[in-house]
């Protein structure tokens, strides 16, 4: 069974050697090795994670057997296997959404290059989670911008290049700034793998020493990754990136590129700097604020939208807001709160962009609201699967969302100072959600209004769109399973946190 | 574990939910009218079939069953006690009634098969909600009520419906937002969530946090409170009623409100237990706020001049008779909230039923257009008299049974001005009820001379319609003529929870 520590590598080189290899191929065989080798690396992931949880401990791998400062090291724990096999089955199931579209949104002859970028930044994602040293982190984190923006570009209109452009610009500030904080790490601690960083930190803080080098290099990267992620006022790259790219580019950035920066961040609170540490200082309140204003401003942003991707893609911006505002809790319980929202957005938000282009599809392509009148009769999985996503983002139980909420109040009610303002921040983000969703919801299955041209909507059926329809209801099982049985994956994080001290 | 319970829960929601299938999947085959009315049968058929299973495991006795652990320590858990008995008795008899009278009714509005769809799936969620046993339950439900109720005030998609649909649904979200909240709270301070009669604080963690608990068990009052269409959060109901079909609005007015009374009943009773809330600020406050909303609610039914809305008012009015009368904590009251709770149920069912007889034989909204219609439909006009006397509180209806003791229970509470308060804020309502729901009467019987008293053809509706308008007045006057029944088996209620 000790083969299986192998697997971590093995998915990162597997998906890492995929993509040139895409170069050569048309874009059908492209295709069909990116579905293979998602699929490949989520069952390793799924063996992993049984291995670990076997074990009951975390193993460190080191590549080629060099032990460091020399060789790379590849930390394996419980949430990392989770997380990889989420983020696969996400991944896969995205693809599967958003075939339909590629086909005809990208060039005949650029279609592999799609294939190219996707298999890096699933090498980039699992190098983000697996990677216990700071700096491959960074070459990673780059990987994933670059990858990114070609996602985002390669539906090519006038929208998507500037929507790449300002994405570029912004994320390379965020790669810089974590490179900067990172530089200042090194030269205060003299190391860059993690475990050894924060040996080093504690050392520090105990002598009382270096406090301030310290604070500033944790504020660089926590903002960088701020910026990456689309925390409030860094996430005016979001909207357009989101809104105008292809369906798969836009459900894979926003339920899997941001998730892995965040959990990046996650890591290094826990495994480079300390958590207790980070709580004592002030940046977690930095990230609590930025996070509240997050939430009530994303859902203010989204209400005012008249196109329904856009729209979606400002329901991120809150929801990420959700996210830091666990973190800013400064608890253990906050964070394991953080995590399961983590999950329960990635599962929801791709399935709503999924369930979207089934909508737009069905209404000759419009995503204003007054086309959309009428379209859940006309594609009527795509219908059902926005409610369900839509109420798992209002927060109704039997849902993730409602989880997810559930967790982060009753962490909250247990803090002294930031009881009220979660709160009333949940409260507001709630009511504020439900009006954007639900006005949504109630239009997409009013009668169509007159001025509709009748020949642009048409009713698309089920078999129509065999991926997409795979997809969106593998995306409503899955959100009802969070809703419904969250206790072993509430349990899996907890186990998870735990072995990250 | 008791399969009974699971299935009166999900008979009438699989039924409602395979109908809605088929309305959904347009799979329509043959003619329309054969189509049409296949759905009224099989409607009618699962209706009579649910409410039997319902009635008959309610009435079974204690029974519990629990389904699965949804979180960590809080399962999805069933019990049948008094209270849920009571509220699941009243809303069969109101829903076989008010469905037997759809089927007539709703071939005006159009869109059958989705109507009874939501029909049946939300008797379902009632049913669930009624027998819930822990709190967390009871909110699983209360919002899937909300959600599925929400397509019945939508149902005939103008823009108004769709603005008043939404109106509803951010109160109840913002009720039931604010009832989560607090339910957070009470999840540190209770020994547990499940129902207990009288109340589980655990008041060795409460010591010194006193404030903030009662913080909390306020805001969940408002929040739930907004169902009930107490103020500060009633605006939807005026919204809501006028623009859905009459048998719906019904079903809001007579059943749904109610269940925003039953959950402040379940929480101040049967978890937080009333000896915590007396005479604090949280009671006054809410005393306060149903007086307001009592007096405020009739006032505007007063001024309103179209009839369903004007009921909706007196809706917002008469439920907050029974938020007062739980808010007293004393016995008597709550017995009389209890009662009110069931006699406005079947009284306020008929009245929006006898609005709808009027819309859907002449398309008259307005009260002053009702003139001289007694000669035209002397019964409807007869059932619409006994419900009016009844709302009034007039003998020998059941009416004057339920607000007799809400009075008393006020007179006996000892509390320092509201004791005698109480009672004349009630006393003015229901002088202004009876000036608000009489003059149809009046005018129905005596039209003057300005009125056509047409040709003299009697004008009733169908049979279908009458008789449940009819079985109401029965049942109102019922009521009133022998409540002992109804008091004891309340009386048992009151009596576990003050124990």
């Amino acid at each position: 069974m000790d083969f299986v520590r192998n697997f971590p590598f093995i998915s990162i080189i597997l998906s890492l050697f995929s993509g040139p290899l895409s170069s050569i191929l048309s874009g059908k065989w492209a295709k069909r090795i990116n579905t293979a080798v998602i699929a490949v690396i989520g069952v390793m992931s799924a063996c992993v994670l049984a291995y670990v949880a076997g074990t009951g401990e975390e193993f460190i791998y080191y590549m080629g057997h060099f032990p460091a400062p020399w060789g790379n090291e590849i930390r394996v724990g419980e949430l990392e296997a989770f997380m990889a096999v989420f983020f696969c089955i996400i991944m896969l199931l995205c693809m599967l959404g958003g075939m339909k579209e590629r086909l005809t949104q990208i060039e005949e002859s650029k279609q592999n290059l799609y294939y190219i970028m996707v298999n890096l930044l699933l090498c980039s994602l699992l190098a983000l989670i697996y990677t216990n040293d700071l700096f491959t982190a960074y070459v990673f984190v780059e990987i994933n911008t670059i990858s990114a923006c070609g996602l985002i570009m390669i539906r090519q209109n006038g929208r998507t290049f500037e929507a790449a452009i300002r994405y570029m610009i912004m994320s390379l500030l965020g790669s810089g700034l974590l490179l900067l904080g990172l530089c200042f790490l090194y030269s205060v601690t003299g190391h860059l793998l993690m475990s050894n960083i924060q040996q080093q930190v504690r050392l520090l803080t105990a002598m009382g020493e270096y406090h301030i080098p310290l604070m500033v290099a944790l504020c660089l990267m926590s903002v960088g990754l701020a910026i990456k992620s689309a925390l409030y006022p860094f996430h005016s790259w979001l909207p357009d990136a989101y809104g105008y790219s292809t369906v798969s580019s836009a459900a894979i950035l926003s339920s899997l590129v941001s998730k892995g920066y965040i959990f990046l961040l996650i890591k290094i609170f826990y495994r480079v700097i300390g958590f207790d540490i980070i709580c004592e200082s002030k940046v977690i309140h930095v990230l609590y604020v930025f996070g509240i204003m997050g939430m009530i401003m994303g859902s203010v942003s989204a209400i005012r939208e008249d196109n329904i991707r856009r729209m979606i893609a400002y329901s991120s911006v809150a929801q990420v807001g959700y996210i830091y505002m666990g973190l800013g809790l400064g608890t253990e319980a906050g964070v394991v709160a953080s995590i399961y929202h983590v999950l329960s957005h990635a599962a929801t938000k791709s399935l709503l962009f999924v369930a979207a282009s089934g909508l737009t599809d069905a209404s000759g392509g419009s995503v204003r609201f007054k086309d959309l009148r009428g379209a859940g009769y006309r594609h009527k999985l795509a219908g059902i699967a926005f409610m369900v996503g839509s109420l798992s983002m209002v927060g109704l139980p039997m849902f993730s969302g409602f989880i997810s909420k559930l967790l982060f109040s009753q962490e909250a009610v247990g803090h002294t100072h930031k009881m009220l303002p979660t709160l009333i921040a949940l409260a507001v983000s709630t009511v504020l959600n439900a009006v954007y969703f639900m006005k949504t919801v109630i239009s997409i299955y009013m009668p169509p209004g007159e001025e509709v041209e009748l020949a642009e909507s048409r009713n698309i059926a089920m078999r129509e769109q065999p991926g997409k329809s795979v997809a969106l209801v593998c995306f409503i099982i899955l959100n009802l399973i969070m809703g419904l049985n969250s206790e072993p994956i509430i349990h899996l994080i907890e186990t998870g946190l735990g072995m990250f001290r | 574990m008791n399969p009974w319970i699971l299935l009166s829960v999900a008979l009438p929601s699989v039924a409602g939910i395979l109908l809605l299938a088929v309305s959904f999947g347009e799979y329509i085959r043959g003619s329309e009218k054969a189509f049409t009315r296949g759905v009224q049968v099989y409607t009618a058929a699962a209706l009579a079939l649910s409410a039997s299973v319902s009635l008959y495991t309610a009435w079974q006795g204690e029974k519990e069953c629990s389904l699965f652990e949804w979180l960590d320590g809080i399962l999805v858990y069933f019990r049948i006690d008094a209270l849920g008995r009571l509220m699941v008795t009243a809303v069969s008899i109101a829903w076989l009634l008010i469905g037997f009278y759809s089927l007539a009714y709703m071939g005006h509005e159009g869109k059958e098969t989705r109507y009874f769809g939501f029909y049946l799936l939300l008797y379902g969620i009632l049913t669930g909600l009624s027998f819930s046993g822990n709190l967390v339950t009871m909110y699983f439900f209360y919002e899937l009520m909300t959600l599925v109720s929400m397509p019945l005030v939508l149902h005939s998609g103008s823009r108004e419906a769709v603005m008043a649909a939404l109106k509803y649904l951010f109160y109840s979200m913002c009720g039931a937002y604010c009832g989560l909240f607090g339910m957070v709270f009470l999840y540190r301070y209770c020994h547990t969530l499940d129902f207990t009669a009288g109340g589980a604080l655990n008041l060795a963690a409460v010591q010194g946090h006193e404030g903030i608990l009662l913080t909390a068990v306020f805001v969940m009052i408002l929040g739930f409170g907004a169902k009930a269409g107490m103020l500060p959060l009633h605006s939807w109901l005026p919204a809501a009623h006028p623009v859905a079909p009459s048998p719906a609005s019904a079903l809001l007015s007579g059943t749904i409100v109610k269940f925003g009374a039953l959950a402040v009943i379940r929480t101040v009773y049967y978890v937080v237990g009333p000896g915590f809330l007396r005479g604090t600020w949280v009671q006054y406050v809410w005393m306060v706020l149903a007086l307001l909303t009592v007096f405020m609610g009739s006032l505007l039914a007063y001024r309103e001049p179209v009839l369903k809305k004007r009921l909706a008012y007196s809706t917002v009015s008469q439920v907050s008779y029974i938020l007062f009368g739980i808010s007293l904590l004393v016995p008597d009251a709550v017995e009389g909230a209890l009662l009110h709770m069931v006699v406005h149920a079947f009284v306020k069912c008929g009245l929006f039923l006898t609005a709808g007889v009027f819309i859907y034989r002449f398309g008259y909204t307005r009260v002053d257009r009702l003139g001289g219609l007694g000669r035209k439909m002397p019964v409807t006009l007869w059932c619409y008299t006994v419900f009016a006397l009844a709302l009034t509180g007039i003998p020998p209806t059941g009416g004057f049974v339920s607000k007799w003791y809400l009075a008393e229970g006020a007179l006996q509470s000892g509390i320092p001005v509201f004791s005698w308060l109480g009672p004349v804020v009630l006393l003015v309502s229901a002088l202004l009820t009876a000036g608000y729901l009489f003059p149809v009467t009046i005018k129905g019987f005596f039209p003057g001379e300005e009125k056509d008293p047409g040709n003299g053809a009697k004008e009733e509706p169908s049979p279908l319609m009458l008789i449940p308008l009819m079985v109401l007045a029965a049942l109102a006057l019922l009521l009133g003529i022998m409540p002992n029944p109804l008091i004891r088996y309340i009386s048992q209620i009151t009596l576990e929870v003050f124990s």
